[in-house]
């Protein structure tokens, strides 16, 4: 009877840490993250951030929001984070992004970008301050950026009116 | 068209505030202000013969945080050959608590900084400078010409280091030569302005 019970325990609690464990993709350039969204979307936002940027974290709630506002065909919402960037160790750092994710019940899709800042401010023109959140269109084209917390209300109504164009 | 004029004159000042981070050739900005670590006024006159480099940082900034032995290593070495080192913190202590002057003191002290830590407290410095983010270095010649700002080094790691912008700057200004990369892209924490700033 009890080995019963230790495996049902056993089962039980691998599958709730695969239900509720957050995906987080690695990637090395920044094409790499602009060439992950899906071919169908038609706007497609990027958010970088790190768990220790504090207005990244009070913003999530927003882009959650957002996310939750668009079909992923309308607007597709990916987020980076950008903790790799400070030293530690990447893997203790990675589980801890996760975890962050997992936590707060972040289900739009996550990256974690292990490559160098300067190919991100050549490529994004991104100087390191967070969160950053740049609109693409269709066709990878960058048509808006947010430096700072994005509002929930404004950036659904600017989304809207760039899906109209 | 007066009013067009007084908002124009508005429009010009707002811009050269927010957004005119100073560049390679530009004239330093002075300034006086208190060092935590003694709470002794400090005074910076561009143009007195020393060369000199203004690094805006802070306490809380994880950016900063993984800078700051490379910056004090820096601050030793080249101080030792004449190059005066002011650490700027601009943030603003009433939203943020870890920087406040008593803080900035621990830190300091707790760090041996071998260069005053200096409180910014309204910004302005900073603002001066168009200082964007936490690191954020400038150097500054005998002449008070600013010959290169941007990022200590490209990268926060010490291990993926390809271009250590500010000391290649140093070892060219000491060698009397023309600084090759004056402008890189300061990466860090955003300032947090000091509301009003």
């Amino acid at each position: 009877m009890r080995t019963l019970l230790l495996i049902c325990f056993l089962i039980c609690a691998l599958t709730a840490s695969s239900a509720t464990a957050a995906p987080l993709d690695e990637v090395r350039t920044p094409a790499d993250v602009a060439g992950a969204f899906s071919p169908s979307s038609r706007l497609r936002v990027i958010n970088l951030w790190a768990t220790w940027c504090v207005p990244c974290v009070a913003e999530m709630p927003e882009l959650k929001a957002v996310d939750q506002a668009f079909k992923p065909t309308e607007v597709e919402l990916i987020g980076v984070s950008f903790d790799d960037v400070l030293p530690g160790d990447r893997g203790e750092i990675k589980t801890k992004v996760r975890k962050f994710l997992t936590k707060r019940s972040i289900e739009y899709r996550n990256l974690y970008y292990v490559g160098k800042m300067k190919w991100m401010n050549e490529y994004f023109r991104f100087g390191g301050e967070l969160p950053l959140t740049i609109v693409l269109d269709s066709k990878g084209k960058e048509i808006a950026r947010h430096q700072g917390a994005i509002d929930r209300k404004q950036f659904i109504t600017q989304l809207r009116t760039l899906l109209r164009k | 068209m007066k009013r067009l004029a007084a908002v124009f004159l508005v429009l010009m000042a707002t811009a050269a505030f927010a957004g005119s981070e100073l560049g390679a050739g530009a004239k330093a900005p002075g300034f006086s202000l208190v060092n935590s670590v003694d709470g002794k006024k400090v005074t910076f006159k561009p143009g007195d013969g020393k060369t000199s480099v203004v690094i805006f940082t802070c306490n809380q900034c994880p950016y900063s945080k993984a800078f700051e032995q490379r910056i004090i290593d820096i601050g030793k070495a080249y101080g030792q050959k004449g190059v005066v080192f002011y650490a700027v913190n601009p943030n603003d202590d009433s939203r943020y608590a870890e920087e406040t002057l008593s803080n900035m003191k621990a830190r300091a002290k707790g760090r041996s900084y071998p260069f005053p830590y200096l409180k910014d407290g309204n910004s302005a410095v900073a603002g001066s400078y168009g200082a964007r983010v936490t690191p954020h270095a400038y150097l500054v010649d005998g002449n008070g010409v600013i010959v290169y700002r941007g990022y200590v080094d490209d990268s926060a790691k010490p291990g993926e280091r390809e271009h250590t912008g500010l000391t290649d700057a140093l070892d060219s200004l000491l060698a009397k030569q023309a600084v090759k990369e004056s402008e890189t892209a300061a990466f860090g924490c955003t300032i947090k302005w000091k509301k009003g700033a």
